[in-house]
């Protein structure tokens, strides 16, 4: 009797023992299960990109020559505004005032003889500028009088016609300074006169050098369209082949349907970065990494997983391939125009404002442009990840939750 | 070349394209979203630049140069700072762009008719930001210069104030802003768009709609058909052609009424120069459309030769005289350069054919061009 009830003690110790080890092993071939269908999804993807190799020229390309070209050939600086000149004075002090509209800003192309050619000019797109100076200008200057230049801008670029402007203030106005002091017997050497002296130090980019910001934004805008572009496709396409039929009488969940292709193509894009920095931002223009590589790559992972969340979601909302690409230029554009990196977001109205305080390529511009130039570390760029983060959380939580309506 | 099968192939094309609802409505979804949220968004005008002033002095004089700067539309005062060690943080965290600093002894010396050095720090993250922000800065200075100088002449010389103002100030450039008189940054941005967004978008209806064809698989029927190439091509592109000039209309008119941007030329000459504009970047979608295989391709390769260049080397952003010799080689290689100066040109100016023939011409020898190769490529026998 004892005998049987310990044997059956033991037995239900053996079995008890036998039960946990089941439930464990069943939890570690889960998980196995689980990884190799992780891994086998991820390899397709690979191999599906792979076999598009036009795509795969087109990617090097863009993260080499095309960031290459916006590096070395685009600057947002007056240089060489075609300069006209229409002097009705001849005179030393006209030709002294000429002359100070120099390379690099100015570029004196000609000399007009009436107003009419130098409107056909202008009208033709042929001269930017015409300096105005009048007859007797030289008289009027050293009688104590106040002499009128006129200069006609093309401002139908307001931002050049703005530059100008000023640069063509700053030197009329020093002229006039130096005439001034001049004939008040002050000395040309203005030790002796009350003026405030500018010096002005640019910090993060000293020289000014455009190819630092133009090559990294352009990596930023190329990295986002792969970003957008590639998941969406990857998952439009399993639609529009029928194959995403297959995958769901498959045992795969939503998320094991979905990751594998953010996955295989944030790699991907990761890797693109990289060569982008080594082989284009450091030799050839020598952007500065004054903060750590390792952080840049980090938040540009984030941004990546969150930016192909955005794809995901439209991949979900279209029915096709050809409906995702519309949908991208409709997301993608406003995003690259309005990122911050042309328009401060404080200059935008109040709607796009909001919107930009969420877009999560304005904080990455901030951030990535935080660690190359400033130096910033993970201390002052918390907040720009986080955002990053959490943007991409709330897209990923809808798109999947979308996903699973559709197809539940 | 027979009409009745062009016919039949652009209204199959069309059925297809109403059948899909969705990209029917994003067709004309698309350019009229991008034209208003960049329209408004996109703005040039460097205003409201996050400031700090150390002012080190804190005499009269002083205050009341740091107010030129506080009560300026173009700064937007964050504060004082008590010393120049508070400034790297704010700087770094983005809280101010440019910081000014006035030394001590500021109004003693200036009183005393002697100079003073002003320093100011800006950020060059935006280099274009940082040089405005200069402008301003020294716009300010001048201004201030001249007053002081001014009063110490008048001082010295014992002269009324007006008088020696004028003394002080002795060339007065008057800046004539032509073509764009307010300077609105609306004006010269929303013509400029219509640019962008008919570089952009019909290349992609077209090198979509053909390319759909071939990754379906439905392009054998065409090869195994009747159609001749011409006719095919003719009939496919009809529909998207028509598309695009609705939306060049539609476009049309929100930059002039909505944006209120002036448009002083002739409609005549402006609508077909937009038509042959069209043709050219249809054009554009064709030639892709025959080098891809696959849908995802014919978007990266559509967007990266229209959305970059049109950005970058149209004149919408960046002018076109500033950038550098290779790069001015670049857009003259591409279409919307010409067609920028056609807008500005019409837009703008006011002018016509006499000042644009030349413009008008690249653009016909373009649409010629690129319709010959994406013919000459397109072969109804695939190399297999």
């Amino acid at each position: 009797m004892s005998t049987t009830i310990s044997g059956s003690q033991e037995e239900e110790q053996e079995h008890r023992q036998s039960s946990q080890e089941t439930r464990r092993a069943n939890r570690i071939r889960g998980l196995v299960v689980w990884w190799n269908r992780m891994r086998v999804m991820t390899i397709k993807e690979y191999l599906q990109l792979y076999r598009d190799r036009i795509l795969i020229v087109f990617m090097i390309y863009a993260f080499t020559l095309e960031v290459f070209l916006a590096g070395s050939g685009v600057s947002m600086q007056l240089q060489n505004a075609a300069l006209q000149v229409h002097d009705s004075d001849h005179s030393f002090a006209s030709r002294e005032l000429i002359h100070r509209f120099r390379p690099p800003q100015f570029r004196i192309d000609g000399e007009v003889l009436n107003h009419g050619e130098s409107i056909d000019l202008l009208d033709r797109g042929e001269a930017m500028m015409v300096l105005d100076i009048p007859p007797q200008f030289q008289e009027s200057l050293l009688s104590g009088d106040t002499a009128s230049v006129q200069l006609q801008i093309d401002t139908s670029n307001p931002v050049l016609g703005f530059l100008a402007t000023s640069y063509g203030e700053q030197i009329a106005g020093q002229y006039g300074l130096e005439a001034a002091t001049k004939r008040e017997g002050i000395g040309v050497n203005q030790q002796v006169a009350p003026i405030i002296q500018e010096e002005h130090r640019v910090w993060y980019n000293a020289n000014q050098n455009d190819a630092w910001f133009m090559s990294v934004v352009e990596m930023l805008n190329v990295i986002t369209m792969f970003a957008i572009l590639l998941p969406a496709s990857a998952m439009a396409r399993e639609k529009e082949r029928g194959t995403i039929e297959q995958l769901m009488v498959s045992p795969l969940s939503t998320f094991q349907m979905m990751f594998p292709k953010v996955l295989a193509m944030t790699s991907v894009i990761l890797v693109g970065t990289f060569i982008t920095i080594h082989l284009i931002l450091q030799p050839c223009f020598g952007v500065p990494f004054r903060g750590s590589l390792t952080l840049f790559m980090v938040v540009t992972a984030v941004y990546v997983f969150t930016t192909a969340g955005i794809g995901m979601l439209l991949a979900t909302i279209a029915r096709n391939l050809a409906q995702v690409g519309m949908l991208t230029a409709l997301i993608f554009i406003p995003m690259v125009f309005l990122s911050g990196a042309w328009t401060p977001p404080e200059n935008m109205p109040s709607v796009l404002r909001a919107l930009s305080a969420v877009a999560p390529l304005h904080h990455y511009i901030d951030a990535s442009l935080g660690i190359m130039l400033k130096g910033s570390g993970i201390g002052l760029l918390w907040d720009s990840i986080l955002a990053i983060a959490l943007f991409g959380a709330a897209i990923y939580g809808l798109s999947m939750s979308y996903f699973r309506r559709q197809l539940g | 070349m027979n009409i009745r099968r062009v016919a039949a192939v652009a209204s199959k094309e069309w059925r297809e394209i109403v059948r899909d609802r969705m990209f029917l409505a994003l067709t004309f979804l698309v350019p009229l979203s991008l034209m208003l949220v960049v329209g408004y968004g996109l703005s040039l005008d460097v205003e409201d630049i996050p400031l700090a002033i150390v002012d080190r002095d804190g005499s009269a004089l002083s205050r009341e140069y740091s107010y030129r700067f506080i009560d300026s539309r173009y700064f937007d005062f964050k504060g004082y700072a008590l010393d120049r060690h508070e400034l790297p943080p704010l700087l770094a965290d983005n809280k101010i762009r440019a910081a000014i600093i006035i030394p001590e002894n500021f109004q003693k010396e200036l009183l005393g008719g002697r100079p003073v050095v002003v320093q100011t720090i800006i950020d060059g993250t935006f280099p274009f930001r940082a040089q405005t922000t200069r402008g301003y800065v020294l716009a300010m200075n001048t201004a201030f210069t001249s007053e002081l100088l001014a009063a110490f002449i008048s001082k010295k010389r014992g002269i009324p104030l007006a008088e020696a103002a004028r003394s002080a100030r002795p060339v007065k450039l008057e800046a004539r802003y032509l073509y764009n008189q307010s300077m609105k940054s609306d004006w010269a941005i929303a013509p400029r768009l219509i640019m962008v967004i008919l570089m952009m978008t019909p290349p992609f209806y077209t090198a979509l709609g053909i390319v759909r064809e071939k990754e379906r698989g439905s392009i054998y029927n065409i090869y195994s058909s009747t159609v001749t190439r011409l006719e095919f091509l003719f009939g496919k592109l009809i529909p998207y052609v028509g598309i695009s000039s609705a939306n060049a209309a539609i476009l049309w008119l929100i930059a002039t009424q909505l944006f209120g941007a002036p448009f002083k030329g002739s409609l005549l000459f402006f609508v077909p120069a937009t038509l042959l504009y069209i043709i050219c970047t249809t054009g554009l979608g064709l030639v892709v459309s025959v080098l891809v295989k696959t849908q995802v391709a014919a978007m990266v390769v559509t967007f990266i030769v229209t959305v970059i260049p049109s950005i970058l080397y149209s004149g919408v952003i960046v002018p076109i005289s500033s950038l550098s010799e290779s790069a001015q080689a670049t857009a003259h290689a591409l279409p919307a350069m010409y067609y920028t100066n056609i807008i500005v040109g019409t837009f703008m100016k006011g002018v016509g054919l006499r000042e644009l023939w030349p413009d008008v011409l690249v653009l016909a020898l373009y649409a010629i061009g690129l319709m010959t190769i994406g013919y000459r490529m397109f072969h109804k026998r695939p190399s297999t």
